[in-house]
């Protein structure tokens, strides 16, 4: 008996030891994302496939507000909490690059980087330093046209030809209103006014602030002349003075004709839209037949992770969101733009966008894109700010676009000039 | 010699001395000051947790942001805190967006006096003179205290929609039309003052109901028999009895009041229109937490704390007179 005793406490100090050793080798590496609800349950099942092709990996997911993640990781950074890959807006990849210890994702000590190849290089861009690459893209959208149909057909416009110009969106919106009393259309502004009038003024053939950051130059020709229309469009009065909440709402409640913002959105639009109104998706408006040239929007992803197995677990999580397979399946479920070449080649993606026809504008996009402007380190708020108050003043239409948008180049340069100095 | 040795040699001695006249041992009362200098120390232990907890998350955290308010620095660990002394306050308040926050701060604070300290009396009172059959009314008006702000915001975001909010639609219907309050720079601010009010004008109002639950009724029943009006009971009576709820009231309503709109102006506006409804407490979270300038966000809490703490003085010293504690 007492025998028995002793080999059944050998068999559990055994036990105990082997799966202590094994809980030992496993790393635990921790993401922080912003993906909440169906895209953040898509990422928790991603992870959990991952667990299981790397079982010596635990992946910790914190979810943050996308509005609050930058600041969260900044002070989970600031408070030496671990932090090893990241999705970082997409505007502060570059001050995240050079004010945190963020790694070089092509990094030799890395080992083999061929697997950046599977991304188109435009998509690199955002993150790319020189020759360093410190992030990937992750959750991109592109700007696009939604439009209601219905509202089309009431208004006498043909709903299978939808605007493909400035031009004829203007022309479109007018139509609407005056046929169906409703507005007609309205442009994301986005947080804080900065992405809508980056995109307006890109797509418009000028440029919104020098490589750098620290130079703005949307008073340009091409620059004052499209925010002049945005200001005509408020003023005539086919574009209700709104936010972004207040337009997507009203366009997703089937009163309002056309929308133009993220094909982020793409997913909860065709839901709100379900039973209610006929969706239509189209490209993003070409200013005056110039190529088109849109910035992206959303997150890319970034690794801080410190040298030795930490650093080599998210090396493989990254590489394994990388794969087509993997990248295509979180686009499909989430609405956000394909990531990797050719997204067609992968029968799966083939046969979605046989059956959903309205992500095809977005996939045209994708050599379109060009990464979305970073800001530098200071001045940035006030700037940002200048830009946001320059649009209430537009929309306000007390002035024209030709006097208020040098005034606010000037006082945007004037904040950043700090930047300059130190350089 | 330990203590307790002592203390055996010293009551032994006591133990000897004769009693004088009045049979009191005077000279033995004296070494009994050991055991009276160990309860000096106890009130110490006593608020020893508190106190702890107090400067390791009240002190600790102000001196260290008044020390923040002079360095630049990203929050970035490693990177370097140069010392700058006074010159993240000098840039705050030369900054673009302190004469807006400032002016819009004052007028959170000056408005929250009428609709958060002084609507909430009547109501108390009513609510009061009904007795038990106000209770339902109380629980309506106290509701939404409970609600999420958050969800507050967003639900109003969502009704004052210009395009296809209730508040436009119901006007439709009547043939009129809604004003774009939300996004216009000279009605914005009202909106979000006046969604903080419904928010917390519950809460105050439980507060004044608990200051009128001291007041005798006896007194009312007094005055009405020397022929009393309301308005005689409500002057002579109820309001110099409730002053030092009032006084409470005030107060945390001032300091509370550009905390109380965060919110709904982050939610709802992002400062905008045109600056129209930001203010020091939303404009220290954007320099600290949306650009990482921590310098410019402790100079900016620093100088909350002290408009805060002038305002709390100027107020204890000109009013504290008028306030008529029952005791």
């Amino acid at each position: 008996m007492k025998t028995l005793r002793n080999l059944l406490a050998a068999a559990a100090l055994v036990l105990a030891g082997s799966t202590a050793v094994q809980a030992q080798t496993k790393t635990e590496i921790v993401f922080y994302h912003y993906q909440t609800g169906a895209p953040g349950q898509l990422m928790r099942d991603i992870l959990n496939d991952f667990e299981k092709a790397n079982p010596d990996v635990v992946v910790k997911d914190i979810f943050k507000q996308s509005e609050q993640i930058t600041a969260e990781v900044q002070a989970a950074l600031a408070a030496r909490r671990p932090v090893d890959v990241t999705s970082v807006i997409g505007k502060n990849i570059v001050y995240f690059a050079s004010s945190t210890p963020a790694v070089a994702l092509n990094d030799p000590k890395n080992g083999d980087s061929s697997w950046l190849n599977g991304y188109l290089s435009n998509f690199l861009d955002a993150g790319r330093i020189g020759d360093k690459i410190y992030a990937i893209p992750h959750a991109y959208g592109t700007p696009q046209l939604y439009y209601n149909k219905d509202i089309f057909r009431k208004a006498g416009l043909d709903p299978d030809k939808p605007p493909r110009t400035w031009d004829e969106v203007i022309a479109a919106g007018k139509q609407i209103k005056e046929k169906t009393g409703l507005p007609g259309v309205a442009h994301l502004h986005a947080a804080m006014g900065d992405y809508g009038t980056m995109v307006m003024v890109t797509n418009a053939g000028g440029t919104y602030l020098t490589p750098d950051g620290t130079e703005a130059k949307f008073d340009s020709p091409e620059g004052i002349a499209v925010l002049q229309m945005w200001q005509d469009m408020a003023k005539s009065g086919i574009m209700p003075i709104a936010n972004d909440q207040q337009w997507s709402a009203a366009f997703n409640a089937g009163q309002m004709g056309m929308y133009m913002t993220s094909s982020a959105g793409l997913r909860s639009t065709m839901k709100a839209a379900e039973g209610k109104f006929d969706l239509g998706v189209t490209n993003y408006p070409l200013w005056k037949n110039n190529p088109r040239k849109v910035n992206n929007s959303g997150a890319a992803i970034m690794m801080h992770a410190p040298e030795g197995p930490r650093r080599d677990a998210s090396l493989k999580l990254i590489k394994y969101l990388s794969q087509q397979s993997v990248s295509n399946r979180w686009s499909r479920e989430t609405g956000y733009m394909p990531l990797i070449r050719n997204p067609e080649a992968d029968p799966a993606m083939a046969a979605y966008m046989k059956e959903n026809p309205l992500v095809m504008s977005s996939i045209s996009q994708m050599p379109e894109t060009v990464p979305t402007a970073t800001w530098p380190a200071e001045g940035t708020l006030e700037a940002q700010t200048h830009i946001k108050n320059m649009l209430d003043d537009l929309w306000a239409a007390k002035r024209p676009a030709s006097q208020i948008v040098p005034e606010t180049v000037k006082k945007v340069n004037e904040a950043l000039a700090v930047n300059k100095k130190k350089s | 010699m330990t203590v307790r040795d002592s203390l055996v040699v010293l009551i032994g001695a006591a133990r000897r001395q004769p009693a004088d006249a009045t049979g009191r041992v005077a000279t033995a009362i004296r070494p009994l000051r050991r055991p009276a200098t160990r309860l000096r120390i106890a009130p110490y232990l006593y608020v020893a947790p508190m106190l702890v907890l107090l400067v390791v998350f009240t002190y600790w955290p102000f001196f260290h942001t008044i020390y923040l308010s002079m360095v630049k620095w990203n929050l970035t660990p490693g990177a370097p805190m140069t010392f700058v002394g006074f010159r993240n306050y000098e840039g705050i308040v030369g900054s673009s967006l302190f004469d807006a926050a400032f002016r819009n701060t004052l007028i959170y604070i000056i408005a929250s006096v009428p609709l958060k300290v002084l609507i909430p009396i009547p109501i108390a009172v009513f609510l009061w003179s009904l007795a038990q059959r106000g209770f339902a009314y109380r629980s309506v008006i106290f509701l939404p205290t409970l609600f999420s702000f958050t969800v507050v915001a967003v639900v109003f975001l969502w009704m004052l929609n210009p395009i296809s909010g209730h508040f436009v639609q119901a006007t439709r219907w009547f043939g009129g039309q809604f004003p774009n309050v939300m996004n216009d720079p000279d009605t914005a601010i009202w909106v979000i003052l006046l969604i903080s009010t419904w928010k917390v004008i519950g809460f105050n109002t439980l507060l004044y109901l608990a200051g009128l639950a001291s007041i005798n009724r006896d007194y009312i029943e007094a005055m009405r028999l020397d022929g009393a009006h309301d308005w005689t009971v409500m002057r002579h009576l109820i309001w110099p009895l409730l002053t030092p709820t009032t006084f409470f009231v005030l107060i945390s309503t001032v300091i509370f009041a550009i905390q109380q709109v965060f919110t709904p102006i982050d939610i709802m506006t992002e400062g905008g229109p045109s600056n129209s409804t930001t203010n020091l407490f939303y404009m220290v979270y954007q320099y600290a937490f949306r650009t990482f300038n921590v310098g410019y966000g402790a100079a900016g809490t620093v100088m909350l704390f002290a408009f805060l703490l002038a305002i709390t003085l100027i107020k204890v010293r000109v009013l504290d007179r008028h306030v008529h504690y029952q005791q």
